[in-house]
């Protein structure tokens, strides 16, 4: 399962970024920057950003986000994320590991509403801490190519956007999936959907409880707790990686919600 | 059941959504006359192919946008705020927003 998904993440990550087209129209939502010399689609929190710029709602992107939710939640992050796959390569890499505290979960909603949302609705998107202008895929696909390319006079704004990626970097060599826990704005959107879904990871009446699916989760699901409190087990972290089915002692996790 | 009832409403708003904002919504942008101004500052005159109009006769153009067009625009940066809550053109010519994009020096 996990070099099927690999397969997948890397095929997707090369279709996203063909280079032959440019359908920007199009919004995928996946976290893959738009301003990338060969990306194919748009990024929905750049699209989203922008509007929020004007004043507007982009209602097809939104929507679009909310309909790849509804079919499968977080399974874009698991298996179509292009930063997804850098940060399960990342973590491969022989570095000190660390846990990290259940609350900063909580963060990534406030990166969406705050950085996303509201510094370009009530500031500009030219400000410095607005979400593309720190975002660390557009500095790999975007910044760091046309620096390049075009080279560069806003060496301040590189220079920061640098140290953002370095610290990220480091942070998902040492917690696996470090961005997509605490920090991912598109996850924060997606995980709202997962109590929805069609296509989720669920329990049967074989399971014995004996955790296997929670130690190998690489999100740190706990499923057993209602961190949101209203319906049943469905953890919102979850990106339908399938690690727990595959580890599952009696085959108890099903796929389809 | 009630996960259910969620699932239906909120997939038939996002729906509704994606066929609205796709194929119905339309957005009026309008074109930017300041950087005309600001190249007639600079002694340079042009004539806009299209427009008909030498630079001392320009009026305030404008077009409609569909929602698709606005998003290709927007992940450019080609759409602003103008003072008075307009979107206008962040580019001269309101053809560079359409289906094509900028130089990106």
């Amino acid at each position: 399962m996990e070099k099927l998904r690999l397969r997948v993440q890397v095929g997707l990550a090369a279709l996203f970024n063909l280079g032959l087209v440019q359908w920007h129209f199009i919004c995928f939502p996946v976290f893959n920057c738009h301003s990338c010399p060969i990306s194919v689609f748009s990024c929905p929190l750049g699209v989203i950003g922008q509007f929020a710029g004007v004043g507007l709602v982009p209602l097809s992107v939104v929507g679009a986000v909310a309909l790849a939710g509804l079919i499968g939640g977080r399974i874009l992050c698991g298996w179509a994320c292009p930063f997804g796959l850098f940060q399960d390569l990342l973590y491969k890499v022989p570095y000190v590991k660390f846990q990290i505290p259940s609350w900063t979960r909580f963060i990534k909603y406030g990166v969406f509403l705050g950085l996303v949302v509201a510094v370009p609705f009530f500031l500009s998107t030219s400000f410095p801490i607005y979400f593309c202008r720190l975002c660390p895929v557009a500095t790999i696909e975007s910044a760091i190519p046309w620096a390049i390319i075009n080279g560069t006079t806003e060496v301040i704004s590189l220079s920061i956007r640098l140290i953002v990626l370095f610290a990220v970097v480091i942070l998902v060599m040492g917690h696996k999936r470090f961005f997509c826990k605490v920090l991912c704005p598109l996850g924060a959107c997606l995980s709202v959907f997962n109590r929805f879904a069609a296509i989720f990871p669920e329990r049967n009446s074989d399971c014995i409880d004996c955790g296997t699916c929670n130690k190998v989760c690489p999100m740190e699901t706990e499923p057993d707790k209602n961190s949101f409190g209203v319906y049943d087990d469905r953890a919102e972290e979850c990106i339908t990686c399938l690690e727990c089915h595959k580890k599952c002692p009696t085959k108890a996790i099903e796929l389809w919600g | 059941m009630l996960r259910k009832c969620f699932f239906a409403i909120l997939l038939i708003l996002a729906v509704a959504g994606i066929v609205y904002g796709g194929f119905f919504r339309k957005l009026l942008v309008y074109d930017n006359l300041e950087k005309f101004d600001k190249l007639k500052d600079a002694g340079i005159t042009i004539k806009i192919p299209g427009y008909d109009q030498t630079q001392n006769q320009l009026t305030v153009q404008s077009q409609w946008f569909t929602e698709p067009e606005a998003v290709n625009a927007m992940t450019f940066d080609g759409i602003g705020l103008y003072k008075d809550g307009r979107l206008i053109s962040k580019f001269p010519d309101l053809r560079m927003l359409k289906g094509r994009r900028p130089c990106p020096t």
